[in-house]
């Protein structure tokens, strides 16, 4: 209940911070929301073209894109030092959560708010809206869709992120991570082999993100339904494992920092 | 000039100093020419043919290859305008002996170079062994020349974004919005010889696919007629931003406020 009560105050902070440039984050919400549209275009000229593949259509496509612009928008609005947390590693910049009596994981990665992230939401059940699954039923499984993919999304990243704390610097390679993880969640992954898909579903979990949750939206089956609950559980536990065992190794620079 | 290619000279060393960095920006294109690769071989097998609107499987990839080279190579400079107008940095380097834009011109250059020559090689390789043997020298050749035209007109476009930051304090946006319409109509998803009809006309009167269409198009099937059609259109386009450019940069000089400190 503390820990509940501590992030909703962080929240609201980063709201009012915001709301401190309604203007910016206005313009931010509406150029991502038209942002996803024109790269949605793609996939209405190819179903245009070739109808469906393999089972996926115009709808089925709609469906992935709602599920993974809602996961990665309230990771982004909410959660948003998660794509950074390398930087702040590497930077020195823990001292700071280090020294107050809080979570430090849920304090850096709930500290930093994407304006963005809320133009992604909006977009995301805009796109499930119509995408015709949009049921009674069909919003339960969509949320708990959303739900893993904002799991994994924070998971899977942190998780690289946290190596910066035995390699050094690794924004790059979180930069790779999280284009990878991003690029291949918006593809259905019925277009690849069986390895890929494996890969998929584990190294770089993009599956558990789009293909998985949208295929369980569609029509329920314990299959995917366990395949996304014990996947964002393993990623986000194992995520904490990890940063944890790193911030043992964490050294100070020292370095005078402002946290705004 | 001499200071110019100096700053050129000066980025490529930048960008080499770094070589787990260097190698780790690479490893992108190989990931989405996978993808890519994905997505169309499938729709090759369903579609039961070895040819859509004139382009094969090996043509799609080595299309996108070309595509992504250009695209994670193009300049990002709209992003350090932006900052060096925000933070007020602009005004230190107005007063240095050089030529503002064209200071960026050269940053940018030596940045898109050593980017895109990486992303060649590492494309080349994982292309080759996706799709077969690379297209013919004409077509590397044809697109080599257009890729100048397509970079310059990338710059601009970043520059305006970026000079954007004199009168509104959110710029990133616009460059995701010009992103997504170099993917669209500039032909970087989905070559234009797919569009139907009405989209291709609207497509070929906006500047968008001479940044992006031209130097791809030509590399997988060289086409004299095409070539020049092409240049032709990235010429005029040239002009009429390059114009645009200067006229902006002049009026946003207007707009700077230095408060000293």
């Amino acid at each position: 209940m503390r820990q509940v009560k501590f992030i909703l105050a962080l929240w609201k902070a980063n709201i009012q911070a915001a709301m401190e440039f309604r203007a910016a984050f206005f313009t931010q919400v509406i150029f991502m929301m038209i942002n996803n549209g024109v790269y949605f275009i793609f996939w209405v000229l190819y179903f245009d073209k070739f109808n469906a593949v393999r089972g996926w259509d115009i709808n089925t496509m709609m469906l992935l894109f709602g599920i993974a612009a809602s996961a990665w928008g309230i990771g982004a609005f909410f959660f948003g030092n998660f794509i950074s947390l390398a930087e702040v590693i590497v930077g020195g910049r823990l001292d700071y959560y280090l020294s107050l009596p809080r979570p430090v994981l849920l304090h850096v990665l709930a500290s930093k708010s994407i304006g963005s992230g809320m133009g992604d939401l909006i977009y995301g059940i805009g796109s499930f809206m119509l995408s015709g699954y949009f049921t009674p039923d069909g919003t339960l499984r969509f949320l708990l869709g959303v739900f893993a993919g904002v799991c994994i999304f924070i998971g899977f990243l942190v998780i690289v992120q946290s190596l910066s704390f035995w390699l050094g610097n690794t924004v790059a390679l979180s930069q790779f991570a999280l284009s990878a993880l991003l690029t291949f969640s918006l593809y259905p992954s019925v277009l690849f082999d069986a390895t890929t898909k494996f890969i998929l579903l584990t190294i770089i979990p993009a599956a558990l993100i789009g293909t998985i949750p949208a295929e369980f939206v569609r029509e329920f089956s314990w299959q995917s339904a366990i395949q996304m609950v014990s996947g964002s559980l393993v990623f986000l536990f194992l995520s904490i494992f990890i940063f944890k065992l790193g911030l043992k190794r964490y050294e100070s620079g020292s370095a005078i920092q402002v946290e705004v | 000039m001499k200071k110019y290619l100096s700053i050129l000279s000066m980025q490529i060393i930048n960008n080499i100093a770094y070589p787990g960095d260097f190698l780790g920006r690479s490893i992108s294109i190989a990931t989405f020419i996978f993808i890519f690769a994905g997505l169309w071989g499938t729709t090759f097998m369903i579609a039961n043919t070895d040819v859509i609107n004139g382009l094969t499987f090996p043509n799609m990839v080595w299309y996108f290859m070309m595509a992504e080279t250009l695209e994670l190579g193009r300049p990002r400079i709209n992003r350090t305008i932006s900052e060096q107008v925000k933070n007020g940095e602009v005004a230190y380097i107005l007063n240095k002996p050089y030529n503002f834009l064209l200071y960026h011109f050269s940053a940018g250059l030596g940045d898109g170079a050593v980017r895109m020559t990486l992303n060649l090689i590492v494309g080349s390789i994982v292309a080759w062994i996706l799709a077969g043997a690379p297209p013919p020298l004409l077509g590397w050749l044809m697109a080599f020349v257009t890729l100048i035209g397509a970079w310059i007109l990338h710059f601009c476009f970043m520059a305006l974004i970026g000079l954007a930051a004199f009168v509104v304090e959110e710029t990133n946006s616009f460059e995701l919005i010009y992103q997504k319409l170099v993917f669209i109509l500039g032909g970087f998803l989905f070559p234009i010889d797919m569009f139907p009809t009405w989209l291709q006309n609207i497509s070929y009167a906006l500047p968008f696919p001479y940044m992006m269409y031209a130097p791809a198009r030509l590399f997988v099937k060289p086409d004299v007629d095409l070539f020049w059609r092409m240049l032709g259109g990235q010429v005029f386009w040239v002009a009429v931003f390059v114009f645009l450019l200067a006229f902006v940069y002049q009026r946003s000089e207007k707009y700077l406020t230095v408060n000293g400190g």
